[in-house]
């Protein structure tokens, strides 16, 4: 089967998200054919996820002063920077039933989504072991290589029944204007606070130790897509009925205050512990957005692997912070990495973050609630 | 019939209501029929995940079977809540809007979506399934989700 494969680079923060929704409704409509779109942001924009507040998320007064626009995805997730060095993946294809995709799927509106999240990750996991990169799929919705995230993911579900699948695959960051550009819970910008969030992701130009260039790993992910869905990519533009839609949802929503500024309801909170153990202080903090893990953050001067720290971090990110849920999380990242925590105890990290957690609950809590960022975990000032 | 049917752990189909095969809602209706309460199954809930955001039309609203009556995300996963049945939005949970994870706590109490004054109740209630046919559609079910490893 032909699937297209679209590539654009520079592009607006209106422009592409307006694109991508715009060929999710239409796949769904049958109006288009399943569309691969390889593509970078004008560099650079903040992207924040579906029900983000903004201004928890984004500088809001750095970005205009830097003409950075913002913008809010229709996918989900924490709070991005994208430009030229981050690729942005979005694959569309219909959200139903079809033989043609070889899936078990019948029609049901959310694991046939859940099993597409852990289908369409396959490409890009085998795009990037073609690199030489050892990155692996996490069961909810990230990407990472040993515990450090490469690419976040996201999947939206049109009106149409179309599915977009929405990723943004690190090939390089600037870390220290991302931490101008995104809400840190950090008063000020220096090696520490570079330093700390460098240790949680990673990038390709990282991993490969290499200056890699975007397009030589965007022609490896288009090959690993067309290998794992045994589809064939064919070359491809919007043609004039899909930009005319594009420009369209794009003056209506995407150049729209109303869209990119609007609230939820839900809180964010903000709680820490701090423990100390046999093996030196545990400092815990976490946000959470009503009662789901929005951020952890699991510091103090143990000493542990920075992976395995940043697995456990990335495990809770957007877990429930229901607390038998989390000890049992918690204790399967100690079952396969009991040696690299040095001797500290799994029921003393439980009980730091759960207390963390039920603090967080404390309505007094809220007026300290902490942003994050998609890659940035709470820290600093609020210990 | 039971009052129930107690899948495994924490799943449970009350016998009383509808349920939306596709989008596994379920709906319970007033002596009147003038009123109907709509919530999410905890099958569908057990392939979403938590819930961290909810966003419901407001009152008023009039919204078609198979159409859009609010948003959700969960697990990263965005989307519509689809309505099972046609109606005017009379009430909407606060509660679960402020704090979605009422949805997955207590999915056919506390954790409701709206109340629907229903067009049609009548002819839209036949393409629900209830009463003896549950049975056989969550055995079905529950092999499927089995097969697909959302849930053990």
């Amino acid at each position: 089967m032909d699937w297209r494969l679209i590539t654009d680079d520079n592009v607006t923060a209106s422009f592409g998200l307006s694109a991508d929704e715009t060929l999710a409704e239409r796949v769904g409509a049958n109006l288009s054919i399943p569309t691969l779109r390889l593509y970078t942001y004008r560099s650079h924009c903040a992207l924040v996820g579906r029900f983000q507040n903004v201004g928890n998320e984004v500088r809001v007064d750095y970005c205009k002063s830097h003409n950075i626009p913002i913008n809010r995805r229709p996918t989900g997730g924490g709070a991005i920077l994208m430009g030229a060095d981050q690729l942005g993946v979005a694959l569309t294809i219909p959200g139903r039933a079809d033989d043609t995709l070889r899936l078990n799927a019948q029609g049901d509106a959310y694991s046939h989504a859940r099993e597409l999240m852990s289908m369409f990750s396959e490409g890009l996991v085998r795009g990037l072991n073609q690199l030489g990169v050892q990155a692996s799929f996490r069961r909810k919705n990230d990407i990472e290589v040993d515990g450090k995230k490469i690419i976040g993911l996201g999947i939206h579900r049109a009106r149409s029944n179309g599915l977009l699948f929405h990723a943004s695959l690190l090939v390089d960051l600037d870390v220290e204007l991302m931490l101008h550009v995104l809400n840190t819970p950090f008063e000020k910008i220096s090696d520490k606070e570079i330093s700390t969030v460098a240790g949680r992701i990673t990038t390709v130009r990282r991993e490969t130790k290499s200056g890699i260039m975007l397009d030589e790993v965007r022609q490896t992910i288009a090959d690993s897509y067309a290998s794992s869905l045994d589809v064939k990519l064919v070359a491809d533009t919007f043609n004039s009925d899909e930009l005319q839609a594009i420009s369209a949802l794009e003056r209506e929503k995407y150049l729209s205050d109303d869209w990119i500024y609007q609230t939820s309801e839900v809180a964010d909170t903000f709680g820490s512990s701090k423990i100390k153990t046999p093996a030196g202080l545990l400092d815990v903090r976490v946000t959470l957005a009503g009662n789901i893990i929005k951020a952890a953050f699991i510091g103090g001067d143990f000493f542990a692997s920075e992976n395995a720290v940043a697995d456990l971090e990335a495990s809770l990110r957007w877990h429930t912070s229901q607390a038998d849920k989390v000890a049992a999380t918690l204790q399967k990242i100690y079952q396969r990495r009991q040696n690299e925590f040095n001797g500290v105890p799994l029921e003393v990290l439980i009980e730091a973050v759960n207390k963390a957690i039920a603090r967080a609950r404390l309505a007094e809590s809220q007026a300290r609630a902490d942003p994050y960022g998609c890659y940035v975990n709470p820290g600093g000032q609020y210990a | 019939m039971t009052d129930k049917i107690d899948l495994q752990d924490e799943l449970t189909i009350p016998a009383d209501r509808f349920y939306d095969r596709e989008h596994h809602m379920w709906v319970t209706v007033n002596s009147t029929q003038r009123q109907a309460r709509v919530g999410m199954d905890a099958l569908g809930l057990s392939a979403l995940g938590d819930l961290a955001y909810v966003t419901l039309k407001n009152v008023g609203a009039v919204i078609q079977r198979g159409e859009s009556f609010g948003t959700l995300e969960a697990a990263k996963m965005t989307g519509d809540l689809i309505a099972p049945i046609s109606g005017t939005i009379l009430a909407r949970n606060e509660a679960v809007i402020k704090n979605p994870s009422l949805v997955n706590l207590s999915p056919y109490d506390d954790g409701w979506l709206v109340i629907i004054q229903p067009i049609d109740w009548k002819k839209e209630s036949a393409q629900l399934v209830s009463g003896n046919a549950l049975s056989a559609w969550i055995e079905s079910e529950m092999k499927r989700y089995r097969g697909q490893g959302w849930i053990d």
